[in-house]
């Protein structure tokens, strides 16, 4: 790992397929766009600031960034498991439910002093109702997040249906699926 | 049958009996497609908005490059009047001494080919004494505003040091001297050529510029050595050709003569120091006109400042 001590880093990984969501929705182009992708080592940590830097763009060309960045999260996810690790380690959308337990599967894309890395951790699931719960203390975007866990939900192809609601709290995300 | 063999058909059977584990899938089918409806419903409502809110912007951005353009344009317009109105025309001396015909074309609105006609009033009041004007053509490099500007500085320089000195390479070389600091930090340089009327002969200076005398039959050419200004900071040599009644000067920039045809040919100084050569007997206007429709036929396209002046001494003095 290249970064320094303390420092907030994320997977390159996790960094390119945010990039390669935006530039395949078209959301970033032009001269933001080869500068999101380049220099991107998918398999060192880098620095969570470059992933911010292109959630600043977003949020600062979409009045209304919220259904962006769940779309972005969304498409995230499905290049995550088509194209990337994703179907070795689900197999259904509650087994990505399941790989969130602990933050299991954020530790293994953001590093960083405990303060700032946060969780994003099952609390509860009940496969038979189709319900779930995950608090999350993260410092990305929550829009982002809840289309990440749509994303990821939906990717494995078992389920009719994903609903991810946060109005109430944005840290707690409440889950339905059947 | 179950739902996944309903799904497969190409067309709804009938009857159509589904269990209640298929009907429950059906409705949350159902209600996801609706959600993933919905979320799709807000990403391109977001989308399309940000997509007005794009033109809006790119509607303004038009509009203020549509008035800064408009300055510009007014700007250029009157750069254009101004730099036309710096343009000399001869003094009563000089039209008496010469017959002088003219083309100028810039290739831009403001250019950075420029001539222009000195006088020393204080030698020209003594009547006939041709000592007192000299003819100067220069071309600066580059195009548009900044070359124009340049333009006036050396114009005022030249007319300046005319009053201080009677010699062409001093006032060539004081010029030079002044100005080379200036040139240099600007990253300009202009080519000269500077041509002072004495009794039956010319004395020249050029440095980058062209020049011939038709006299009688023979044919001098302008020895073209010497430093464009700016260049170097170093003494002009001065030459002198005989310059009698029925002689004729022309001075040109290089814009004729490094233009090419449709194949990439050079039309050559050659080309017109032959043309000039060959029509020297014609009034000057006819040989101007008879150079530029020659250029004309010959250029695949404009692609500098033109200028080509030639004049005849009507007597000798």
């Amino acid at each position: 790992m290249s970064t320094s001590e303390g420092q907030l880093v994320v997977m390159g990984a996790t960094l390119q397929g945010f990039a390669q969501a935006c530039v395949n929705l078209n959301i970033i182009a032009g001269r933001e766009t080869s500068g999101a992708l380049t220099e991107i080592d998918i398999m060192s940590f880098v620095p969570f600031e470059r992933l911010r830097e292109i959630e600043r763009i977003v949020l600062m060309v979409y009045e209304d960034s919220g259904p962006i960045l769940e779309r972005v999260g969304f498409e995230m996810m499905m290049g995550w498991y088509r194209f990337g690790p994703g179907k070795h380690i689900v197999k259904t959308g509650a087994d990505f439910l399941r790989f969130q337990t602990g933050s299991q599967g954020y530790a293994s894309v953001v590093k960083g002093p405990e303060s700032k890395v946060g969780i994003f951790r099952l609390q509860e699931l009940d496969e038979k109702k189709g319900t779930a719960l995950i608090h999350s203390t993260t410092p990305f975007e929550k829009n982002l997040e809840r289309g990440v866990i749509i994303g990821g939900m939906t990717a494995p192809g078992d389920l009719d249906y994903v609903e991810v609601v946060n109005t109430q709290d944005p840290q707690w995300f409440n889950i339905e699926f059947h | 049958m179950t739902l996944d063999e309903l799904f497969a058909l190409s067309k709804v059977p009938t009857p159509i009996e589904l269990s209640q584990e298929d009907l429950t899938r059906l409705y949350w089918k159902h209600r996801g497609l609706l959600k993933s409806q919905g979320r799709d419903q807000r990403f391109w409502d977001a989308t399309n908005k940000n997509l007005r809110l794009a033109y809006e912007r790119l509607d303004e951005k038009e509009r203020q490059l549509g008035k800064a353009y408009s300055i510009i344009q007014e700007d250029l317009q009157v750069a254009t009047r101004i730099q036309a109105a710096l343009l000399p025309v001869p003094t009563s001396i000089m039209e008496r001494d010469l017959e002088i015909a003219v083309y100028h074309k810039q290739l831009t609105e403001v250019g950075g080919d420029y001539y222009d006609f000195f006088t020393d009033e204080s030698e020209a009041a003594d009547g006939r004494n041709a000592d007192g004007y000299a003819i100067g053509v220069f071309d600066i490099s580059g195009h548009g505003v900044s070359a124009a500007l340049v333009m006036t500085y050396l114009k005022a320089m030249f007319a300046q040091q005319m009053l201080r000195s009677t010699s062409p390479k001093d006032i060539v070389r004081s010029v030079n001297e002044a100005a080379f600091d200036f040139l240099r930090g600007i990253k300009k340089y202009a080519t000269v050529n500077f041509v002072k009327f004495a009794s039956k002969k010319i004395q020249y200076v050029c440095g980058g510029g062209f020049g011939l005398v038709v006299h009688g039959q023979e044919v001098f050419h302008f020895e073209r050595k010497d430093p464009f200004l700016g260049l170097r900071d170093r003494a002009f040599r001065q030459y002198e050709i005989p310059f009698v009644t029925g002689d004729l000067l022309a001075l040109y920039t290089d814009g004729m003569v490094e233009s090419q045809d449709a194949e990439g040919q050079d039309y050559t100084a050659r080309r017109l120091n032959d043309l000039i050569a060959l029509h020297a007997d014609r009034a000057v206007g006819e040989i101007v006109q008879c150079c530029v429709d020659d250029y004309r036929a010959f250029r695949a396209t404009d692609i500098d400042d033109v200028t080509l002046l030639v004049m005849r001494r009507k007597e000798a003095l």
